[in-house]
């Protein structure tokens, strides 16, 4: 392909005009006034294209004032694509497909859309055998690839590959729900880390649905133990319990410690031997999924799955953001009832002052406490 | 009767409201900050950069959205001064890596093709703080010109050589890094090779040249002379381009 594009680029060239010589080429010590023509040749189309510009219609037309009219590249295309009638032919188009949409045979709205995996994730109570096996949550390594410690979570062999028992797969993924779901009751920060290719959309929705973070690209090494160096850019806020915004500590946030997660969520602790490491430093517990060739002792909460396929971690990855958003859910219920259910943060700055003069008008507490008739709290 | 039209039998105190609004029970308490606690300002905060990571996370949704609608050419579509890495990099304030901005170009560069006629406004607006602060069509070379000494500059590069050559009308005197042709190059092919845009067109004791060149070998650095003399040649006389390509000096002079 290199020398088709070099004869391509350079063909015409050299098929159509004059070489070097050779023999200037090879000789280091060549008399200048014999060598050959090249140098003529060059000379004589020279007085050939000066006597040109020297001819009489020459001189004419240089005399004459020639108009190219300017167009302007901008308004000219772009007056020509907003009148081709594309956008009415593409409201046709959205008419008719809204028109015919309900016609034809009518599928099952329920068989599988690998997008639907990322859009409507599954919930923990939809864990069945059949969903991971469809999944392909049981596809394990090839034999000789084994960890022996995972002995425990494999049901048998076939076609040269250890097949993990999806009893197992269907346990351990409920309990790490329920770990979920009580960290993001109890205020827990969680940390979703998918890095293969592909993982990025299931990690950003599960962190999206559980209030956590998500993390898709290599892991920073000392993000944790290192984390005022690394992550002390980054910006924190304060929030109450109902999730809120409270403004008023900038300053103090600068100075305060870089935040580490409660809870991290694995999906290729293959990878990512480091991040656990520094989770297991830092009495950080972690949940991952768990191959036949992975070491089960670097997860707090194993789940013996096929990491390997995109379908398996999606699955595993909704149906953990699903129980961090039940979580969350109930812990807002329970704050809206007054009941907090996280230990809050100790900040120095006092706000106390400034909530008390922000009353809104209108508000129950507002006729309770106010001073203009006999009542009291 | 006599007296105004708007008068009323009761006095304008008891006429006026005094009923206290209704209540809002709809309305959260207000927030206290007791019960205070820190998070991350954006869940992209564990990645180092959230800022740049958000902002792909978005690029890359508002895409998933708009994907169906009609394209043009890449030609068709309007041109746009993206901004570089650099500059993005100031906005942001934060270290990107230049391989993910250019991941981010490519998002822009497609959405950028969407057909005018049915481009959404929130995407206009989501692609405006990518653009750099330029008019696009408003490109124009710099002249290259005599200057008040009488020099024409050229520039050629070769092979990791690159090479600056000055001419002035002269006898024909060549310095090439302070040295002469001779000390310079020890083999003649290279000395012709430097001066072949002056010796095909018959100039050689018309002009004076001053090379500085670096990188590169003895080979790499005649030919960039070689080129860099041709277009300060090209300054002094414009109407020498013909002989000069046929003279093949390199692709400068083939295009046009």
């Amino acid at each position: 392909m290199i020398l088709r594009r070099t004869i391509i680029r350079h063909g015409q060239r050299i098929a159509n005009s004059p070489t070097k010589s050779w023999t200037r080429s090879l000789a280091t010590e060549v008399d200048i006034d014999t060598l050959p023509s090249s140098t003529d040749s060059i000379a004589a189309s020279l007085e050939n294209s000066l006597r040109e510009t020297k001819s009489l219609e020459s001189e004419v037309e240089k005399e004459t004032v020639q108009y190219v009219p300017h167009i302007d590249n901008r308004s000219h295309a772009a007056q020509n694509l907003l009148e081709d009638g594309t956008a009415e032919r593409y409201s046709h188009h959205r008419f008719n497909q809204a028109r015919t949409k309900s016609l034809g045979t009518s599928i099952d709205p329920n068989h599988y859309q690998p997008h639907k995996l990322l859009t409507y994730p599954p919930y923990p109570s939809d864990i069945t055998l059949e969903l991971l096996l469809a999944s392909q949550a049981h596809l394990g390594h090839k034999t000789s690839h084994w960890n022996p410690m995972n002995s425990r979570y494999i049901f048998g062999i076939r076609q040269g590959i250890h097949i993990i028992s999806l009893e197992q797969t269907a346990a351990h993924l409920r309990r790490a729900c329920r770990v979920v779901s009580g960290v993001a009751e109890r205020g827990g920060l969680i940390l979703f880390v998918g890095t293969r290719a592909g993982q990025d959309r299931c990690v950003v929705k599960a962190a999206q649905m559980a209030g956590g973070c998500h993390l898709f690209e290599r892991w920073t090494p000392g993000s944790i133990t290192n984390g005022h160096q690394i992550l002390g850019q980054c910006r924190t806020k304060v929030v109450d319990e109902l999730d809120r915004e409270i403004q008023g500590f900038d300053e103090e946030l600068r100075e305060r410690q870089v935040l580490k997660p409660d809870l991290v969520v694995c999906l290729n602790p293959m990878e990512n031997w480091v991040m656990l490491h520094e989770c297991g430093l830092n009495t950080i517990p972690t949940i991952g999924v768990i191959d036949t060739n992975a070491n089960p002792t670097w997860v707090t909460y194993p789940i013996p799955a096929n990491d390997d396929s995109l379908r398996c971690v999606q699955v595993i990855a909704g149906v953990l953001g699903r129980a961090g958003q039940e979580g969350q859910a109930r812990r807002k219920e329970m704050a809206k009832i007054g009941v907090i259910t996280y230990t809050p943060d100790t900040l120095r700055t006092d706000l106390s002052v400034s909530t008390q003069g922000a009353r809104t008008g209108g508000s129950a507490e507002d006729i309770k406490g106010s001073d203009s008739g006999g009542g009291h709290t | 009767m006599r007296g105004s039209q708007n008068r009323s039998f009761t006095s304008t105190n008891s006429s006026r409201a005094i009923a206290a609004p209704p209540i809002d029970l709809t309305q959260d308490p207000p927030s206290n900050p007791q019960n205070a606690r820190v998070i991350p300002a954006s869940p992209s905060y564990f990645t180092g950069r959230p800022d740049s990571t958000d902002n792909y996370l978005d690029l890359l949704a508002l895409l998933r959205r708009y994907q169906t609608l009609p394209t043009v050419a890449p030609a068709q579509a309007p041109r746009v001064a993206w901004r570089t890495v650099t500059q993005y990099r100031l906005l942001v304030g934060e270290p990107v890596r230049a391989s993910k901005y250019h991941k981010v170009i490519e998002v822009l560069q497609r959405l950028n093709r969407i057909h005018p006629a049915v481009m959404p406004s929130p995407l206009k607006q989501a692609m405006e703080i990518y653009k750099r602060d330029i008019d696009p069509y408003a490109v124009s070379k710099r002249p290259n010109i005599i200057d008040a000494d009488g020099r024409a500059y050229g520039v050629g590069r070769r092979k990791s050589s690159s090479a600056k050559v000055y001419l002035v009308q002269g006898e024909g005197e060549v310095l090439v890094n302070g040295k002469s042709i001779n000390n310079a190059f020890g083999r003649i092919h290279d000395r012709e090779s430097a001066l072949w845009a002056l010796k095909a067109t018959g100039r050689m004791d018309k002009y004076n040249v001053w090379a500085l060149v670096s990188g590169g070998g003895s080979t790499g650095q005649a030919e960039a002379i070689t080129l860099g003399a041709a277009k300060a040649l090209m300054v002094f006389e414009p109407a020498l381009k013909p002989a000069l390509r046929r003279g093949q000096f390199s692709s400068e002079f083939q295009s046009q």
